[in-house]
């Protein structure tokens, strides 16, 4: 797979996922933020991998080719008017852990940071993902990345995807016994592919999974993704 | 055949090719398990493995690849039924033209501490295996495509202990020579011969053109057998294919024999035309014979500490004579022995030493814990320091790399409990000069001594070169006599019996004024003397300039290159930190953590009780920064900063506490975890520190917490409170079962819950008492559980 190079995070987004109003952070939370980004950017091992199935619209979800169903009716929903999916599965490695949890043992603050970091890295890294696949289907239409566990597509089919996109043995991307993704700054994800334009479902918070408890809504804010 | 009548000579071994490919050549489609082919395609499988019989493989592999329980399950079979229709086939193919070796790979689900999936767990899952390809009649075992050197040994342990077969491992590694998890060849190599694997080598990974620096590494690391099965090239950017062809992949490849590697074969890409061309490049070619002898080394998986030079041991964790790491020990509470592991890794240890035994409590499952943590976050190699063998053999399972054994001594029946341990789990050792008798006074009997332990280390198969002899540091104060002797029987061990040494310095010492001038002049003699792996405190900066200094005037460090990056830029006066300025309250406010303990040791000194200091300044402090958070008048970071300061200025409170007043703790205990299924922590950890600034005792149970282990932390601690916290909707149903465990185990403890996903009215639904939205309210709620 065509490897990716990540930037240093935007210092705003990190500072969002942090609980801090980018306009109210001081010089030295400014400083840790630099800081702590330059060392995962060059701790962390990025790596990515996809593969392309038609699908097939069915009462209780959408079909890969593999025969693999994806239940539920809000991927069906978001696929609308697409006629193939490319499933992605992306990962920052585990030395983005590590690195996490040795700052736990002294530094709290450099600990919260540098997983704000990584999760903006590995957005980052999906993002440039996205692009690529861009130029491989020229002229595609697509909606916006849909992950297990938005809606009502269960967690569960983290682990199959895996399977299916051999993401264990080629990038080192594996699922726990409760679906959850390790190393952890890791995401899969669909994108649905049209020839024709899609409505393009917009990222916004009614349409969130986190709606009711996401933190930033709660405080007044926005996570910053749309 | 058998195998190592196989390996025997100078005759390179050719081994299969790939199967998936072959599998999907046949007709598998991409989704089906290929592990299913035994059962559904069996005339598939056994055209391909005569195939790569026809070609001239000498060990073919069974189709078992994934064939375990955790992927089996899926598919709705069991492993006995599949692995032995995939040997079988593959027997009837090799019609004992060829061995058949039990095929092995990754279970799938990463190990801790990247995963959850625990060791013992993974080694059981492959004993199921190897349990089933044993009665199923395979030759040998072969695991294969490891990226975990912890998975790899699970699997290799679980052959051992089931049956007497070789067994051959493999791992696969990214272009930079690492497996996904950092895992280095050398470290695979050392720690994989160690416990006893029969042929080790590389898998899959990359192209043949890749080997030669893998294999070059594996060569220096190790004097097993070599095995290279790599990929058909690196693959095309399209995803056609591979970039060489099957010529090119024999003709590179079959040029390794000239490095000394001893077995070939292919991994992904590579067909029965592959292993053919291979055949004809092989055949007149001969191993080249190199001579191969590996150093005296540790490792952890992602480093290797050659003893080629002096290596610091840190000695830090250790509860004797240390009341904070006791109360720690006590409250299970690891994260103190981690600050305690960066700290003195960052001083410029080399190896750790581990010692967590306490008089009452549970010291194996306390060192299992404290090893899985260690290894979570730090590289440095581990020396396992107990006097119980039960704490040694179960540290040693989970240990992953080659570790250091401390300790045993001359005396019989010691060096047969625990010599057996050291050889089965491929460790180090550390033998001191002492027996029954005692410590002999003079150095030629401790140097008799440790012939002894030599020659019992060898006798149990032992390498020479991981036997590390302690020649025993007396005081000076009252034996001033055997300062000498030590030094005298360091320099007759290393150069009568050519081991390495290893000493505990500080005790030198005991009793006497100015102790660090003491301590780093015998550490300087004894380097003098032959002294290889110091104990020390490394975070005492004489001794690191003593150990500096002497790689410096031994031409070890050349051109002073280390010794002028450790000493250039020290500033020759720093800047004084303005303690006394400024005081604590506004030290804690602006979350200014350096200026913190010495402003707190400053108030002791001028008379003021600690717990006024924790009450009158810490709290209402950290009261006004929570005030202006919850008003959103300060953030996240500013909340974590202030509870880091108050937590250096605990530290120096703790440490002047007499034990009695600690106590004042005791029915403050909040036993917090992220619930079974969760791995995602990080925000119960910030509620863990703003607890502790408020004087609770935190009982951690840390992530992936079961429901009953929850219940028996609060009967165990009478804890009065439980914090749970769950970042994913699907953990929301654990955290509901905890609660009941704890509601039907009729626990008078209340239950806050916290995370991401978690509402007030869901809170209250599965049954919690109150619901923290961060990790002030978290405060809050301890506040009105305690003073109601």
């Amino acid at each position: 797979m065509t490897s990716i190079v990540l930037s240093p995070p935007d210092r705003n987004e990190i500072l969002r996922y942090m609980g801090t109003p980018p306009e109210q952070a001081d010089v030295g939370l400014l400083s840790v933020v630099d800081i702590c980004s330059a060392q995962m950017l060059s701790a962390i091992r990025p790596r990515w991998t996809y593969r392309l199935s038609p699908v097939r619209f069915e009462d209780a979800g959408i079909r890969l080719d593999s025969g693999l169903l994806l239940p539920g009716r809000s991927l069906k929903t978001h696929l609308a008017g697409c006629d193939r999916v490319v499933v992605l599965c992306a990962t920052l490695g585990a030395q983005a852990d590590t690195l996490i949890r040795q700052a736990e043992c002294s530094d709290m603050l450099r600990a919260l940071t540098l997983d704000c970091c990584a999760s903006a890295l590995v957005e980052q890294l999906c993002d440039r993902a996205e692009l690529y696949l861009n130029t491989q289907f020229p002229g595609c239409h697509s909606p916006f990345r849909f992950s297990p566990g938005y809606g009502d597509l269960p967690l569960e089919v983290n682990t199959t995807l895996l399977d299916w996109l051999d993401a264990p043995r080629t990038i080192g991307l594996c699922a726990t016994s409760s679906h959850l993704l390790t190393p952890r700054k890791s995401v899969t994800a669909l994108l649905g592919l049209s020839d024709h334009p899609v409505e393009t479902h917009k990222r916004s918070c009614p349409g969130c999974p986190a709606y009711d408890g996401c933190q930033y809504r709660k405080s007044g804010g926005h996570c910053g993704i749309s | 055949m058998e195998f190592h009548e196989l390996l025997r000579g100078d005759r390179p071994v050719l081994l299969d090719g790939g199967m998936g490919t072959m599998l999907q050549g046949k007709g598998l489609k991409p989704g089906e398990f290929p592990e299913l082919a035994a059962l559904e395609h069996p005339d598939w499988l056994f055209d391909i493995h005569r195939a790569y019989v026809d070609a001239g493989s000498q060990i073919i592999n069974t189709n078992t690849f994934g064939a375990n329980r955790e992927k089996l399950a899926r598919m709705g079979k069991t492993v006995d039924e599949v692995v032995s229709v995939s040997v079988s086939v593959a027997r009837k193919a090799a019609d004992a033209k060829a061995l058949v070796a039990l095929d092995i790979g990754p279970i799938g689900q990463l190990l801790e501490p990247t995963g959850t999936l625990p060791f013992e767990q993974a080694v059981d899952i492959f004993k199921e295996i190897v349990s089933a390809g044993v009665s199923a009649g395979v030759d040998l075992v072969f695991i294969e495509t490891m990226t975990d050197l912890q998975e790899a040994r699970a699997a290799l342990l679980a052959a051992k202990e089931v049956c007497d077969l070789p067994v051959m491992v493999t791992m696969t590694y990214e272009e930079r020579g690492r497996t996904f998890l950092g895992h280095s060849p050398a470290a695979a190599a050392l720690t994989l011969e160690g416990m006893g694997a029969d042929a080790i080598g590389v898998n899959c990974s990359l192209g043949p053109r890749e080997m030669p620096p893998l294999a070059g590494e594996l060569l220096k690391w190790s004097t097993l057998p070599i095995i290279l099965k790599p990929n058909a090239g690196l693959p095309a950017p399209d995803g056609s294919g591979y970039d060489i062809t099957a010529r090119e992949f024999a003709q590179s490849l079959a040029q390794l024999t000239e490095m000394g590697v001893k077995l070939f074969g292919g991994c992904c890409g590579t067909t029965p035309e592959y292993i053919s061309l291979l055949r004809q490049e092989l055949d007149g070619r001969a191993v080249a014979n190199v001579a191969r002898s590996v150093p005296a080394a540790v490792c952890s998986p992602t480093a290797v500490i050659p003893v080629d030079r002096v290596r610091v041991i840190g000695e830090r964790i250790n509860p004797t004579g240390k009341k904070l790491m006791k109360e720690a020990l006590r409250r299970k509470d690891v994260d103190f022995m981690l600050g305690q592991a960066l700290a003195q890794t960052q001083a410029g240890a080399d190896i750790l030493d581990v010692n967590v035994g306490l008089p009452d409590i549970d010291e194996v499952q306390m060192m299992v814990r404290t090893v899985k943590a260690l290894q979570g976050i730090t590289d440095a190699p581990l020396q396992i320091d107990s006097t119980d063998p039960a704490v040694l053999e179960q540290a040693l399972r989970v240990y992953c790399g080659k570790a250091i054994v401390n300790s045993v001594n001359g005396e019989q029946a010691v060096l047969e409990r625990i010599l057996p341990l050291v050889k089965k789990y491929g460790g180090a050792v550390v033998g001191l000069t002492l027996d029954e008798n005692g410590i002999p006074k003079t150095a030629e009997e401790r140097l008799s001594i440790a012939r002894r332990i030599l020659d019992a280390a060898l006798g149990h198969g032992i390498r020479k070169e991981d036997v590390y002899i302690d020649c025993l540091t007396l005081t000076a104060s009252a034996e001033q006599k055997g300062a000498y002797q030590t030094l005298l029987a360091l320099r007759m061990v290393k150069e009568q019996l050519g081991l390495k040494t290893v000493l505990g310095v500080s005790n030198i010492s005991f009793g006497l004024p100015s102790r660090p001038i003491v301590n780093q002049n015998f550490l300087t003699m004894a380097m003098v003397y032959g002294l290889d792996l110091p104990i020390i405190n490394p975070n005492v900066e004489a001794m690191m300039a003593a150990v500096r200094s002497y790689h410096l005037l031994m031409n070890v460090d050349t051109d002073a290159r280390e010794f002028i990056v450790a000493y250039a830029d020290t500033p020759s006066a720093a800047p004084a930190p303005a303690s006394g300025t400024r005081p604590l309250d506004e030290i804690v406010r602006a979350g200014l953590k350096g200026e913190a303990p010495a402003a707190t040791r400053a108030l002791l000194e001028g008379g003021t009780a600690p717990m006024d200091i924790i009450n009158a300044i810490l709290v209402p402090a950290l009261d006004a920064v929570g005030a202006d958070f919850e008003a959103g008048h300060s953030f996240l970071p500013q909340l974590i900063q202030s509870a880091g300061a108050a937590q250096a200025a605990f530290e120096v409170l703790r440490a002047h506490m007499s034990a009695d007043k600690t106590t004042t703790e005791q029915g403050r205990t909040i036993v917090l975890a992220t619930v079974k299924g969760d791995i995602h922590d990080i925000g119960k950890n910030i509620v863990k520190v703003l607890l502790e600034n408020y004087g609770y005792t935190v009982i951690d149970l840390g992530k992936d917490v079961p429901p009953e282990v929850v219940v028996q932390a609060v009967k165990e601690h009478g804890a009065s409170l439980v914090g749970l916290s769950a970042l994913m909707t699907t953990t929301l149903k654990s955290m509901e079962e905890t609660i009941s465990l704890l509601r039907r185990e009729n626990l008078p403890c209340k239950v806050m819950v916290g995370g991401a996903v978690l509402t007030e009215d869901y809170a209250l639904r599965i049954g919690a008492d109150f619901y923290a939205r961060d990790a002030k309210q978290g405060v809050d709620v301890a506040r009105r559980v305690f003073h109601s």
